[in-house]
């Protein structure tokens, strides 16, 4: 049993850790929570699941699309607000507030466009379990898990190891020094949009697949969010561990406590790790950022 | 000989104060240029307008003849200037060799795709430039700390390095501001042989900012003195020396502390 609803944790976190990480992305590059980037995910679980209702796409090809029209939309959002609001010399908050603007704008756009009703994504993988053992353990839960765990390999080989990775590391320590050095900053700050965007679009929707749409759905974002702070902000790996963390928590306190805790719990977190370790498990000095 | 950098009627403003007010100056190809002046002459300002870090507010910059004005600072740099600062401004919390790494992208020749992936040329392209970064890091005496963190190393090795940084860019001229800051006179006596070295071995115009008398005469060909933001003299080191209107601005006020 106690495995049990570690797995489920764990593939809970999962989803987490693909927005968490998103949040982690933006914020070492530009200092700022970007509080559009569930409603990112949110649009990208839409243009998965009406790609396979309304358009009759298979399967694959809608979670392409999702993933490109996720990472679309993030890159909009960089262009048409946060790019200016930097170009303009305004300090970060304002970036935050445009960000809470756009998110308030897409979830209302949805409520318009798509209808207040939760939707169902249709059947795609058989229910059922897969018994290991003596777990049973739901196939989607499993599958979500496994490309879970592709997609955050792919992203830490993609920050370690690649030249992309140190091109955007530098611009992170210091935007001015990296583009005096021939690095175009906002080349690099627009594929990170992306990105971010592509990882809440897969996000989207896994989560939906596992519960079901609606316009509210980026509100999951926030459990991302307060992973990525326990994981310490600006942190890619400690929003992986943070949102682990999270999912864990979640599954057991519902478990085992009282699933109508399991945000009270959470939050309390957050204050918590605010008040007491506020560069969280992984994060680097605060004060430096800013 | 061929001008490499050729500034006219240069205008900065900031609000009401005139950073600097109608500075013009051409610089050839192959020589060690110095900018001297009292603080807030408009030394840095000057640099970082030709850096593309501020536009100008009137005149023109013309790199190899052709102006430069409204370029963005990576577009001018890989146009082949490159820049220290007086605050040294390393990426402290990566490796000294990540930090010239960085300032290789110009020698990459992959597509985005590649390296992302680090299919196709990628992989040699990244052995060539990690080759001629350590080469770099050899040749400012760094290579034993090429693993070190950057924001760690001591304070005329982060110098080092910074200019070994701005010497990955490939630059075709080099902005020095105030390389001997904060040293004494053996490390500046050092600092001097160590920048006609670099002079010699990359085939470089320089131009620099010092504050150190003793080493901008033995270091430069040509020195523009600055007084609220205008040039009042330019000339050789003993000219400079021997102009009453440089010595009553500059360097014998009595009343300058």
């Amino acid at each position: 049993m106690l495995l049990q609803q570690l797995i489920n944790g764990i593939s809970v976190g999962g989803i987490y850790a693909l927005l968490a990480t998103g949040y982690a992305l933006i914020y070492s590059l530009l200092g700022f929570s970007n509080w559009a980037h569930g409603e990112v995910a949110m649009l990208g679980a839409y243009i998965g699941i009406l790609s396979v209702t309304s358009l009759q796409m298979p399967f694959l090809f809608a979670v392409i699309l999702a993933v490109v029209g996720a990472g679309l939309i993030s890159v909009f959002n960089e262009k048409i607000a946060y790019k200016r609001i930097r170009d303009n010399n305004s300090p970060t908050m304002f970036l935050m507030i445009a960000a809470m603007g756009l998110s308030t704008t897409f979830q209302n756009m949805a409520i318009v466009v798509f209808g207040p009703k939760f939707k169902m994504f249709p059947q795609i993988l058989p229910v059922g379990a897969v018994k290991i053992g003596s777990l049973s353990v739901g196939l989607l839960d499993l599958v979500s898990l496994g490309i879970v765990i592709v997609v955050i390999i792919g992203l830490q080989y993609l920050i370690t190891k690649t030249k992309f990775g140190l091109a955007v590391k530098a611009a992170s320590s210091n935007m001015g020094t990296a583009s005096l050095l021939g690095i175009n900053v906002d080349k690099y700050i627009m594929l990170v949009f992306f990105l971010a965007g592509s990882l809440a679009g897969i996000s989207g929707v896994l989560y939906g697949m596992k519960y079901t749409v609606y316009p509210q759905l980026g509100n999951v974002a926030l459990k991302a969010f307060i992973a990525s702070v326990f994981g310490g902000l600006g942190s890619v790996q400690g929003a992986i561990v943070g949102a682990m963390g999270i999912g864990l928590l979640e599954t057991l306190v519902s478990a085992y406590i009282h699933s109508g805790l399991r945000d009270l719990i959470t939050f309390i977190l957050l204050i918590a790790i605010l008040l007491f370790r506020p560069t969280g498990l992984m994060g680097k000095d605060i004060q430096d950022k800013a | 000989m061929k001008p490499i950098l050729t500034i006219t009627n240069l205008h900065k403003h900031f609000g009401g104060v005139k950073a600097i007010n109608d500075f013009s100056v051409t610089l050839e190809k192959g020589k060690i240029y110095g900018l001297i002046g009292p603080n807030g002459a408009g030394k840095t300002t000057i640099f970082n307008t030709i850096t593309g870090i501020y536009d100008p507010t009137m005149g023109n910059i013309a790199l190899n003849g052709e102006s430069i004005v409204g370029k963005a600072p990576y577009e001018i740099s890989n146009l082949g200037i490159a820049r220290t600062f007086q605050n040294i401004r390393l990426f402290g919390n990566l490796s000294v060799l990540d930090n010239v790494i960085i300032a290789c992208h110009v020698d990459a020749k992959y597509g985005l795709f590649e390296a992302m992936t680090k299919f196709g040329r990628f992989k040699k392209n990244e052995e060539d430039i990690k080759e001629k970064c350590l080469k770099l890091l050899q040749f400012v005496g760094l290579e034993e700390m090429r693993d070190d963190i950057a924001g760690a190393l001591p304070y005329g090795h982060q110098r080092k390095l910074e200019i070994a940084r701005a010497l990955a860019t490939n630059p075709d001229l080099l902005l020095l501001d105030e390389p001997a800051a904060g040293m004494n006179e053996k490390e500046s006596e050092e600092l001097v042989r160590f920048i006609q070295n670099i002079h010699e071995n990359f085939d470089l115009t320089i131009l620099l900012i010092e504050h150190h008398m003793d080493f901008v005469m033995s270091l430069c060909d040509e020195i523009a003195v600055l007084n609220f933001g205008s040039t009042i003299f330019m000339g050789s080191p003993a000219e400079v020396k021997s102009n009453p209107a440089v010595i009553e601005a500059y360097l014998g006020g009595e009343d300058d502390a």
